[in-house]
């Protein structure tokens, strides 16, 4: 075997470094997957700024930041969850139940960081249960999280007092939701949702891309017999998943409480999964797992945002933009499949072409 | 009795990496009991899926009764009566008996099954062939014991329109009775004058049952003997005696005599009492024939199947079972037999398979750091000689001889003093698979113990110091490497007497 010493010399393989140019090292941040996206971004922008001379202007571009900063906030531990092959359609519910228990605790307990950590805490719980039905008793983690899609919006009603929104008065709360830093002159400022929300996704894409435990991810989910035979231990790893996406979930729904000055058991919350989902398929990832990037989850995200933004800046019906997001997850998991089907036909061709 | 009923003429097939049939010719007569037997990989299922048209021949043709079936589907070759009795029967668990054997195929009155005509022909079928009291056409699926399912294979395949029918390694799940019954059966459908083969690992049915034995060897049919004829060590003779694996010498080495695995005692659903150890530098090989045990062994060993009882030590330390990741720790590795599904996560990096089992130690504070990944898989991917255009590409992409390299590239980053090689150059090319003895050979040297599973006999002999044989759950005594031969450890993987 060649010894340490050879190491000069094995690079007929071209190891990854860090890029010279400016604009390959964008690329390869983004990922070459992820630029198709990019561009379908820009050709939007382009496209509303020269219908409305209102979309491209700081305080709506800002605004954007702040609407997308919610679904945003769930797409980023949903990219955790489905890259490991899972899914997480109890999101929407488990910021419900966030949302209703963190406006108690405010309220009536009169704790803003109580509030905050009750949210959280009570997602990551939740999420904790998720993973529980999905590794002990095996269901199958989209019928698992249907069920308590179900089972956490009737507990939301449940801690809601006569089954109401509660109205939440706090200023230094509603500060999270609809606050801004940096509002200087006519700078509008940068909502705090939405910094949260880029700390947020920093550390996801760090931890995603660059940790053991994000390796692991990506490892469980494009072979979890693989993984498992490697030595890593699936049931603690759902366990990490699904809390964390529970965790986020709390957190969003805490924010949509902070926004709405209100603990709402839904209304704040009911079709977010759709679109949570929606964005970490469009941003790359697969069903069969393995792939997926929290960078590509953004601009997905955003993407969504900046059409939902455009139609109505455009005073295009709701209605249309319901459509367009059904539309879109079909086209994006379809992109997908059409993918891992060139792919596999490729290496059909690889295999034939060696004789023996 | 005239004619042959089934005519197989310079019949080839080859797949990507292999050649499975070479211009293979054989008739069966009518009346006649014809036996296909070989080693594993020899060529018998090939053979028998060309024949019920599961696969297309290359070149050659397939005559049945004088129709040409060298073409047609699954389906049509059934109709035309060459019916193959599996040896793992496909039922349905919840319909009953008499669906089963008319599943596709039900009769009907106008546009709705005819339940009535369908169980009065099943009673009829289960008549003639002697299985009337054996089951009721009204059994249900999933609550049939093998022998029964079997039965109705058997029966699925005596419908009316029969010629040929092929069994294939009918009497593994049945017992010595049930056994009798079916060659009482045999003997009926040789009066009926249809064709039989009769695909067997048992060679003292093979002897009892058929006419001639056609003997098959890497694609090649061998000849065909007379059963009156001939006896059993001539036919095993035949079977085996290739030349070893051209050119491939292990190097001399004096081994130390530390023992660094010791097995013992096992027993599992598929192993009785099986034990054995492998020293520091030591290569042990593991025969026996398909479905014998030796993966699962290799699972229990590894932690990824249970046991009932039996012991692992490592340099004398015990390893708990129940996790890979317990083996993992205790310095053994596995390559597994299927990389594709349990080696490989294929839409991933190169880099990344590369470096799978050994993620925390390429890391720190949780971090992967690239550079010492580089660092650690570089070499690796050098010295194994992998063909890849960058660490970066998915593993997918890669043929199927690089592809098994990635594997051994994550075993050896990961240093065990026990790797575990399961048919390590299976599907890989001439080429790759020297480098990959030639690996193997390294790693023996550098003091690793290796348990080294293969089907491939002369592989097998070329890289072991010693050779224990799975036959019936059980492990032979350890032959050494001076005293084996093809044939002594066929005869003992098939249950004979060495």
């Amino acid at each position: 075997m060649a010894n340490m010493s050879d190491q000069g010399t094995a690079g007929q393989i071209a190891a990854p470094r860090a890029s010279s140019n400016p604009l390959r090292a964008v690329t390869q941040f983004i990922g070459p997957e992820n630029l198709s996206l990019l561009i379908a971004l820009v050709v939007l922008v382009v496209l509303i700024s020269t219908q409305t001379p209102y979309f491209f202007v700081p305080r709506n571009l800002l605004n954007v930041g702040m609407n997308i900063s919610v679904v945003g906030l769930l797409a980023v531990g949903m990219t955790f969850v489905i890259v490991s092959n899972g899914l997480d359609i109890s999101v929407g519910s488990i910021a419900g139940v966030a949302s209703i228990s963190s406006a108690i605790m405010v309220t009536y307990l009169h704790t803003v960081p109580g509030g905050i950590l009750v949210g959280v805490a009570l997602g990551a719980v939740l999420g904790a249960v998720n993973a529980t039905i999905i590794t002990y008793l095996r269901v199958n983690p989209v019928v698992a999280t249907l069920a308590t899609l179900s089972a956490y919006q009737g507990l939301a009603f449940l801690i809601a007092p006569g089954g109401r929104p509660i109205g939440v008065l706090d200023q230094n709360f509603a500060l999270l939701g609809s606050g801004r830093l940096f509002e200087v002159g006519t700078f509008p400022g940068i909502p705090i949702s939405f910094i949260l929300l880029v700390v947020a996704a920093i550390a996801g894409h760090f931890v995603l891309r660059s940790t053991v435990f994000g390796r692991s991810v990506y490892a469980m989910g494009g072979n979890p017999a693989a993984a498992r035979l490697a030595g890593i231990n699936l049931t603690r790893m759902k366990y990490y998943i699904y809390i964390l996406s529970g965790a986020l979930s709390g957190l969003a729904g805490v924010i949509v409480t902070a926004r709405t000055s209100s603990g709402q058991p839904t209304s704040g919350t009911a079709g977010l999964e759709l679109e949570t989902i929606t964005s970490v398929f469009l941003g790359g990832a697969i069903l069969a797992g393995g792939k997926g990037t929290v960078v590509g989850s953004m601009l997905a995200v955003l993407l969504l945002g900046v059409l939902s933004n455009g139609m109505n800046l455009l005073g295009i019906p709701t209605f249309y933009q319901l459509v367009a997001k059904g539309f879109l997850l079909v086209v994006a998991v379809a992109i997908g499949q059409f993918r891992m089907a060139r792919a596999e036909k490729q290496q059909a061709k690889t295999a034939a072409q060696v004789k023996s | 009795m005239s004619g042959a009923i089934l005519e197989i003429s310079g019949v080839s097939k080859a797949f990507p990496n292999v050649r499975a049939l070479s211009n293979l010719s054989l008739s069966v007569e009518r009346g006649e009991v014809v036996a296909f037997v070989g080693e594993n990989g020899a060529g018998k299922s090939t053979l028998l899926k060309i024949l019920s048209g599961d696969y297309r021949a290359d070149s050659g043709t397939v005559v049945l009764d004088g129709q040409d079936i060298s073409h047609v589907d699954p389906k049509e070759a059934r109709e035309a009566g060459l019916r193959v009795v599996r040896q793992e029967p496909e039922i349905v668990p919840h319909v009953t008996a008499a669906e089963n054997i008319y599943l596709g195929e039900f009769p009907r009155r106008g546009n709705v099954v005819d339940f009535r005509e369908m169980r009065r022909r099943t009673a009829d079928l289960f008549e003639e062939g002697g299985f009337t009291g054996f089951l009721s056409p009204d059994a249900m699926g999933d609550r049939l014991s093998p022998a029964q399912k079997h039965v109705i294979e058997i029966t699925r395949a005596l419908k009316p329109g029969v010629k040929v029918v092929a069994f294939d390694e009918p009497t593994s799940s049945l017992t010595a009775e049930e056994t009798e019954r079916l060659f009482a059966l045999i003997r009926r459908l040789k009066e009926r004058g249809l064709g039989i083969i009769y695909v067997s690992h048992r060679m003292h049915e093979v002897m009892a049952i058929s006419d001639r034995v056609a003997v098959l060897r890497d694609g090649h049919l061998m000849g065909v003997l007379q059963t009156a004829e001939t006896t059993q060590e001539t036919i095993v003779r035949m079977m085996v005696g290739r030349d070893l694996a051209k050119g491939f010498e292990r190097t001399d080495t004096t081994r130390p005599n530390e023992t660094v695995l010791e097995v013992g005692g096992i027993n599992s659903i598929w192993h009785r009492d099986v034990g054995f150890t492998i020293r520091a530098g030591e290569i042990l090989g593991f025969a026996g024939l398909v479905g014998a045990g030796r993966t699962e062994l290799a699972k229990v060993i590894f932690g990824e199947y249970a046991r009932n009882s039996g012991t692992v030590r490592m340099l004398g330390r015990e390893v708990p079972p129940g996790s890979p990741a317990k083996a993992i720790r205790s310095n053994i590795g596995f390559a597994p037999e299927d990389r594709k599904g349990e080696g490989l996560i294929l839409v991933r990096s190169v880099i990344e398979n590369a470096s799978l089992a050994v993620f925390s130690a390429l890391s720190r504070w949780g971090i992967l750091r690239s550079r010492m990944m580089v660092e650690t898989v570089a070499p690796l991917i050098a010295s194994l000689d992998i063909k890849t255009p960058s660490l970066e590409q998915e593993v997918g992409k890669l043929s199927g001889g690089n592809q098994q390299k990635v594997v051994l590239a994550r075993w050896l980053a990961a240093k065990p003093r026990v790797l575990i090689l399961d048919e390590p150059t299976r599907a890989v090319d001439v080429g790759a698979k020297a480098e990959i003895y030639r690996l193997i050979d390294d790693l023996a040297k550098s003091g690793m113990a290796i348990m080294l599973i293969s089907s491939e006999m002369p592989e097998l002999l070329a890289l072991s110091d010693r050779i224990v044989v799975m036959h019936g759950g059980r492990l032979s005594a350890p032959i050494e490497k001076s005293a084996a031969t093809e044939e002594g450890i066929l005869r003992l993987a098939l249950g004979q007497a060495a």
